[in-house]
């Protein structure tokens, strides 16, 4: 079946802004301003969580990851360095197309053609990538938890554990926030106690 | 009957802060059932079973469900009622709040809460949610509270539906803090019961994912004190 061109209105508008972040970041990595991906994938990340799509998130991890992976010099003195950077530059245009198109599920699968290439790059390279990608998707995580949705809703966007989240929602301090609970937590703990007599 | 209906967060957090065996007691404390459905079985034992990082955590929960500590809701409610009625909260309780601009609905509580949520509306008698997740507390707590910190959070209008938002607002719950200040009380945690152990037991619950503030945790120790 041929995927859908044309969306609503918020859903070309929203892929419109996607393109745009694509074409940005296409141009920072071919710069290596490692800075200006992390700007780019901070914009994407707010628009990820109002929209709560896998392709906002996706895209914010990637952007986010290579201005890790362009951070680190030394990377790019390593032998498997070229092959990689060639492989993703190529696959950042077919995204960059997709996203012209507003075809978000080819788009997806380019992303997700990127992901199983570095998982099954070897060599120290794949492996320091490999490192950073799963940082990456937990530290989106942690944003994506920071801007209000919830910790389950957070998991299932980017596919990771309750379990990993946890330990980083506990170093968080959104808790501190006040908010005027409706039961205190005098009244919490009386209505425990009486549930228990 | 009394049923203790615990969402995937507090297991969690229970276990990371090494505190899951104190269900056993404070089981033996209480004249009801302890229950988690299937949905939070999944989260809390069969994908964590999966993963070798958190696979001894997902034993020890099983331990408690193969001992009768924990029980399954579907041993109570019908699983296919559960799951219709599921459908009808997570519909309800994802439609209260939608941008002003474009009127995007936002999603706040996933699958395991919801079921939660379903199998106190069906069981046939009291029962009370351990939940640590805010959203979920505030949805069935005071939902009109979630309109400004959602709008602070995600710096944008929101518009609250008022019908919906009546039809989640009914629920009792608790924390994990709350329930291991319970155990605190009736001296079941096999530690010196001073508040220096309590102080110790409700950071580590809040580090491993328990949505709790500093001050609650002082107003927490402020009523051991009285």
């Amino acid at each position: 079946m041929n995927e859908k061109e044309f969306g609503s209105f918020e859903e070309i508008q929203d892929m419109s802004n996607i393109s745009r972040i694509l074409k940005e970041s296409k141009q920072a990595i071919l710069v290596k301003d490692w800075m200006k991906l992390k700007n780019l994938s901070n914009q994407t990340i707010h628009s990820a969580t109002i929209h709560q799509d896998p392709v906002n998130i996706v895209i914010a991890v990637l952007v986010y990851s290579f201005s890790k992976v362009l951070q680190r010099e030394s990377y790019q003195r390593m032998k498997e360095w070229d092959l990689f950077y060639k492989y993703i530059l190529e696959n950042w245009d077919l995204m960059i197309n997709a996203s012209q198109k507003n075809k978000k599920q080819e788009l997806l699968n380019y992303a997700g053609e990127i992901r199983n290439y570095l998982n099954n790059m070897t060599g120290n390279l794949g492996e320091y990538i490999k490192d950073i990608f799963r940082k990456a998707e937990i530290n989106k995580a942690f944003k994506l938890y920071e801007h209000g949705i919830s910790s389950a809703q957070t998991a299932e966007l980017l596919g990771i554990s309750l379990w990993d989240l946890a330990s980083y929602i506990g170093q968080s301090n959104i808790y501190e926030t006040h908010v005027n609970n409706k039961i205190s937590e005098k009244q919490r703990i009386k209505l425990i106690e009486d549930f228990f007599k | 009957m009394k049923f203790l209906i615990f969402d995937a967060g507090p297991i969690i957090s229970l276990t990371m802060s090494g505190l899951l065996q104190v269900l056993e007691k404070l089981k033996k404390d209480f004249k009801g059932e302890f229950i988690i459905t299937n949905a939070v079985k999944r989260e809390v034992i069969d994908r964590p079973y999966k993963n070798k990082k958190y696979k001894l955590e997902s034993i020890q929960v099983q331990n408690l469900l193969d001992k009768g500590i924990l029980k399954l809701s579907s041993e109570f409610v019908d699983e296919n009622k559960l799951n219709k009625e599921t459908d009808k909260i997570l519909k309800r309780a994802n439609s209260v709040l939608q941008t002003t601009y474009n009127k995007k609905k936002i999603k706040l509580i996933q699958e395991g809460e919801a079921t939660c949520l379903a199998f106190a509306n069906l069981c046939e008698g009291e029962s009370v949610i351990v939940v640590d997740e805010r959203n979920t507390r505030l949805l069935g707590e005071a939902p009109e509270k979630l309109e400004a910190l959602m709008e602070r959070k995600l710096h944008t209008l929101l518009d609250f539906n008022s019908e919906f938002a009546q039809i989640t607002n009914k629920y009792k719950m608790i924390r994990s803090t709350e329930l291991m200040y319970l155990a605190f009380k009736k001296n079941l945690l096999n530690l010196e019961k001073d508040i220096e152990t309590l102080d110790a037991i409700l950071y580590s619950l809040k580090f491993n994912g328990t949505a709790i503030s500093s001050e609650e945790i002082e107003e927490i120790k402020r009523l051991t004190k009285k």
